[in-house]
């Protein structure tokens, strides 16, 4: 709860900072603001406590992933430093939403109540409209952003609606009522709880961008600014499948039965289309958002599993996912931005000799991402794969997965291979600040730390 | 106070659920098959109000009031939504003097 | 507790710590440092192997040499029992070999690389970084930590043959990675299965109390905890799953009613799913074996790739397959072993006949050597699906001798390609004119590996084929015919051989035009010499003294099949009558 009102304030501190002539300080505020919170939050470890009459839990389990989505917050920030040589004019407004939408995100993993999850999903939602849209100039970031507006609305209303159809059924927004109503009735109350199931699976489906309902997920990704795809990538996503396992294991516990085939299609599906879909791609940013549609089918896969070891394997792989995504994003906007907006793989070439850093944090990333041993991916995979297979029956799941996993490698790799064996068409090297060189060496650290020592993390729930 | 639910519950509650069913239904045909931003974002509204109206339905065939406050809750975060939409709508319109998402192309689906 | 096996693993990861602090304009240095740690690393290899005692045989949980047992990764799944990863490294008479080799390599590859000018730092750490993972895999004792160095491995060999390789490299680096990826994943999904339905004995009846936390291995409880395991007296949540290889091993050590116990009855395509199981796990194997169909990386991968590169790929890298199928495949799935004998031989054989035909069509000589590889390669899956003592032990002698012979190939094909940049049988006549010594290396080099008598290659053959003779009546497993057809890969072998040596080496002096203005055709200097006498020492040393070797390798090697066939029978009549159930 602390987390959720010093992140509300600090925004509208961030706001009236705005007012000041030099934007400088806003960068490093911001950084403080979310050391602070999340220190803050690590106080309610093991210190379970409801609030608002009980529509707000915050337990381990919330205080796991809002740390995580704190900590994903505060390693992509740096990385906007020429958002602030830029000069542009909305700079506060831009870092003050996204510690509004990070409210939202953790009212999304912490929620009790239906009506908690809305409100989460929209203060996270209406933020990201808004920074989807930030390069208002550009007909990409418009195109974005009214896309994602479109859609994101369009899919609330069936959310709310699967919402009220578990209302109507059950009489209740509280989870752990549904979940009363719904074990004394064999999971299965009537067709309107089943539809509202349904309609509920399809509305957080679409924010995490599972496929079928991620067709929006590459266009809002490639249009909208790095810094804030970065954001979007992770915290959004990790936001949006905590919320869906608490859902789940909270309300929908005894009526596995009624989700699990259509959860199942969905996490195949997401499988095959993000990584076959990745293949195709010549720009690296629309690669990296199929690729996070693909990610998310990985983290499906741990809710499937639906045993005690979901929830911490999603929490690992969600950490070793937001790492990674980070690093390449992060790297990418630096690419980018001296290519002059070339996002495509061909303008990483020869980065390997110009900004071995830059190269080396990517590969690193990269093989995260694919899941290449003694980096934390591997992990991630390998505790969702072990999750899932102690149901013998799910075993083709993992076979699946793991076919999915090699055509990974290959669109990963396509990045690496430029970097190191193509000759470089702009030799000029590219200026990164101290800072966030150092911050990507920390990422980097962390990736492989994590890939030899899983257990910091992996014992945490 | 206590006569509105109950001229609510003079009609059934099926044929609240029938109603906002096929107001809902309207609304995501409309979002389906229009161009124009701001029609898809009316019927966008319209889902939203369907969904309001079942949720005032059946919050009074259960005395309950938790519904009713949830759609108070619905109606403030669709203003901020409006809020928020519009001013994009009105970005775009700026940039590409229309507001027909088919002419947003750049991005391919 | 004794460190000789963690040295043996890290001693080249230090090396390449040092490397990597060092400047990049130091390359002297950074060579000199790749070889010293190289060199710690032969001569604690050389060491291990005199010190290694090779009449113990190790069964079960038992009989590792030097073994170093570690707790790495381990936490509570609930009422699914534990989850643990040990860093558990042992040696028998199977890996001994293997690190044998790998230390002798190793050196040779740096001496080899001695030339390299093209980002040295990068290219010395990561030829260190691939020596480290693959003494892990060869040592490794816990199916989690053989399959991360062994996934490890790809990526450092990935970018020596990315960056360092010929105008092709890059689809050859991916294909490679590609193709071995593919294999580690189908390895990982039964790595995975297998530890869903294997437990560790003692660290279960440490759970279980019969044993005090930290006790020695008891006999006594281990055998009461399988038993009470067998029985399904074992609660769930005591069960300490593991990844352990000797656990698997034991068909004891699995858990009633789950995937991979032979009375599992679950069937997948019509065969059970330990069989698919097998299958998976050979697969992954027999990618990186290479056996055929899915060799086709290995030729890419060589023509490609520098010198130095393919030597440790065809030394080392491809033994690591071959050493999975007998330390992992066979010992785990003995069932399915004798099931799909036919199966693994005629691959087998299909590989020796297929690759020499195409050794026998290559105009380059590199592909040459990298066919012969392929054909040599498949004497190993022939010897182990006879399970015979002759057989398994030929396809470890093959794969010592194999090691040492086609370094001195590569090493040979490097020398020619130095001095003329080129490197097509055609382009070359009568070269023993004018290098007399080289002309020398090569025909050992050739005899050896054509299985002349006095050469390791002829102790491995021999041995194969007599295994493979001896099968249908001492194990039953292949029928004649096919060894019989595998003999006709020696003459192949030999004809190919002695042809590209007529071709390239004897008759007139000549070159090919067009090479004559970059090449300097002078004879071996001192580095040359230095890298490939040893290795003919080696080859003629391990020829004329097979027991040497065999001293070694024999008692792990017989037991292991013994144990094997013995397993197998039995098991794979109670998963076929858990079928008809």
């Amino acid at each position: 709860m602390t987390s959720i009102i010093l992140l509300s304030i600090f925004g509208i501190i961030n706001l009236f900072v705005g007012f000041m002539k030099s934007k400088r300080i806003l960068l490093p505020l911001s950084l403080l603001f979310l050391a602070v919170v999340f220190g803050a939050n690590l106080f309610s470890w093991n210190e379970a406590q409801s609030y608002f009459n009980h529509m707000l839990t915050i337990d381990n389990y919330a205080v796991a992933f809002t740390g995580i989505m704190v900590l994903a917050t505060l390693l992509l920030l740096p990385f906007s430093q020429h958002y602030i040589e830029e000069a542009n004019e909305n700079l506060a407004e831009f870092y003050s939403l996204l510690l509004f939408s990070l409210v939202g995100a953790i009212m999304m993993v912490s929620y009790e109540n239906m009506l908690m999850l809305f409100i989460g999903i929209e203060i996270l939602s209406i933020a990201m409209y808004v920074l989807a849209g930030s390069d208002k100039r550009r007909l990409r970031s418009n195109e974005a952003a009214l896309k994602y507006f479109l859609m994101g609305a369009f899919f609330t209303g069936v959310l709310l609606f699967g919402i009220v159809l578990i209302y109507g059924a059950t009489g209740s927004f509280y989870l752990t009522d549904i979940a009363a109503t719904a074990a004394v009735n064999d999971g299965t109350v009537n067709a309107m709880f089943t539809l509202g199931l349904l309609l509920l699976v399809i509305g957080i489906s679409f924010k995490i961008s599972a496929a079928p309902f991620h067709f929006w997920a590459p266009d809002v990704y490639e249009g909208t600014p790095t810094l804030f795809t970065s954001y979007m990538s992770t915290v959004v996503k990790i936001a949006g499948v905590a919320a869906f396992y608490k859902l789940m294991a909270a309300a929908f516990a005894a009526s596995y039965a009624a989700w699990f085939p259509t959860l199942i299609a969905i996490t195949v599906l997401t499988l095959v289309v993000g990584n076959i879909g990745a293949v195709v791609q010549t720009n690296f940013k629309r690669m990296l958002a199929y690729s996070s549609v693909s990610h998310a089918g990985y983290l499906l896969m741990a809710l499937v599993a639906f045993n005690e070891r979901s929830d911490a394997s999603i929490l690992f792989y969600s950490l070793s996912y937001a790492l990674a995504t980070i690093v390449a994003f992060a790297v990418l906007q630096y690419v980018s931005e001296q290519r002059n907006g070339d996002e495509t793989y061909a303008a990483f070439n020869g980065l390997g000799k110009t900004n071995p850093l830059l190269a080396f944090a990517m590969t690193v990333a990269m093989c995260s991402l694919s899941g290449i041993p003694l980096t934390a991916g591997f992990f991630g995979k390998l505790f969702v794969f072990t999750a899932v297979v102690q149901d013998a029956r799910l075993m083709w799941l993992v076979v699946v997965a793991v076919l999915m996993a090699a055509v990974g490698i290959y669109y990963y790799f396509k990045v690496v291979i430029a970097m190191y064996m193509q000759p470089a068409a702009d030799a000029a090297k590219i200026r990164i600040g101290s800072f966030a060189s150092f911050m990507l060496i920390f990422i980097t650290v962390f990736t492989i730390l994590l890939g030899i020592a899983p257990a910091l993390v992996s014992d945490l729930l | 106070m206590n006569q509105i639910p109950d001229i609510i519950r003079t009609i059934p509650l099926n044929y609240y659920l029938y109603f906002s069913t096929a107001l809902f239904i309207i609304g995501v045909i409309g979002v389906l098959i229009r161009r124009n931003a701001i029609v898809i974002f009316m019927c966008v509204e319209l889902m939203l109000n369907a969904v309001n109206l079942l949720l005032t339905a059946i919050a009074s065939y259960r005395a309950d009031t938790n519904g009713q406050v949830f759609v108070f809750f619905i109606m403030a975060v669709a203003a901020a939504e409006v809020c928020v939409g519009l001013a994009i709508i009105v970005m775009t319109y700026r940039n590409t003097r229309s507001t027909d998402v088919q002419l947003l192309n750049n991005l391919k689906w | 507790m004794n460190f000789i096996l963690s040295s043996l693993i890290f001693t080249p990861l230090l090396a390449a710590l040092v490397v990597l602090l060092l400047p990049v304009r130091r390359q002297k240095a950074i060579k000199a440092v790749t070889l010293l740690g190289t060199l710690v690393q032969m001569v604690l290899a050389i060491l291990l192997y005199f010190r290694f005692d090779g009449s113990a045989f190790a069964n079960g949980q038992q009989g590792y040499q030097f073994v170093e047992k570690l707790h790495w990764i381990g936490f509570s799944l609930g009422t699914l029992g534990r989850f643990q990863i040990d860093y558990f490294v042992g040696v028998d008479g199977i890996s001994i070999s293997m690190v044998l080799l790998t230390g002798i390599i190793g050196v040779i590859g740096v001496i080899s690389s001695w030339t390299i000018t093209k980002n040295v730092k990068g290219y010395f750490l990561l030829y260190l970084l691939l020596l480290t993972s693959v003494t892990g895999c060869f040592l490794a004792l816990d199916f989690f930590l053989f399959y991360l160095f062994f996934e490890f491995m790809l990526l450092p060999m990935y970018f020596l043959i990315g960056l360092w390789g010929g105008p092709k490299r890059e689809y050859a680096a991916i294909k490679f990675f590609i193709y071995t990826l593919v294999g580690s994943l189908f390895i990982l999904i039964v790595m995975i299965g297998l530890y869903t339905s294997v437990i560790d004995p003692q660290a279960t009846a440490v759970q279980l109390g019969l044993i005090g936390a930290g006790g020695t291995a008891a006999p006594n409880a281990i055998l009461q905890v399988q038993q009470m395991l067998q029985q399904n007296m074992v609660s769930s949540a005591d069960m300490v799953r593991t990844f352990s290889i000797p656990a698997m091993m034991e068909p004891a050590n699995f858990i009633p009613g789950s995937l991979l116990h032979v009375l599992s009855g679950v069937e997948l395509w019509y065969l059970p799913i330990r069989f698919i199981a097998f299958l998976l796990l050979f697969a992954g194997f027999a990618i990186k074996v290479p056996s055929v169909p899915v060799h086709t990386w290995l030729p890419d991968a060589h023509v490609e790739a520098p010198t130095p590169v393919s030597v440790l790929l065809a030394a080392i890298l491809l033994k690591v397959g071959g050493y999975g199928l007998i330390r992992i495949v066979y010992p785990i799935f003995p069932d399915a072993g004798a099931y799909f004998s036919i199966l693994v031989g005629g691959l087998g054989v299909l590989s020796i006949i297929y690759g020499a035909l195409n050794a026998l069509a290559m105009n380059d000589l590199k592909k040459l050597v990298a066919y012969s590889s392929v054909s040599h390669m498949g004497f190993v899956l022939l010897g182990l699906a006879s399970l015979t003592t002759e057989g398994v032990n030929g396809a470890v002698y093959m794969m010592f001798s194999h090691g040492i012979i086609s370094a001195m190939l590569f090493l040979v094909v490097g020398v020619i390609y130095d001095r003329a940049h080129d490197r097509a049988i055609q382009n070359f006549r009568g070269l023993a004119k004018v290098m007399p010594a080289y002309t020398t290396f090569v025909i050992i080099a050739f005899f050896a590996s054509l299985g002349l008598p006095g050469f390791s290659g002829f102790i491995s053959e021999l041995l194969v084929l007599l295994g493979g003779f001896s099968a249908p009546e001492a194990t039953g497993m292949l029928p004649r015919w096919l060894t019989v057809v595998a003999v006709f890969g020696l003459l192949l072998s030999a004809a190919y051989y002695l042809w590209a040596l007529q071709r390239m080496f004897f008759g007139k002096y000549w070159i090919f035009p067009e090479l004559r203005a970059k090449a300097t055709i002078t004879d071996l200097n001192f580095r040359e010499y230095l890298m490939l006498a040893p290795l003919a020492v080696l080859a003629l040393l391990f020829g004329i003294l097979p027991n040497l070797l065999l001293d070694k390798i024999s008692v792990a090697v017989t037991g292991m099949t013994q144990l094997t066939l013995q397993n197998g029978q039995e098991q794979l009549e109670l998963v076929l009558s858990s079928l008809i159930r």
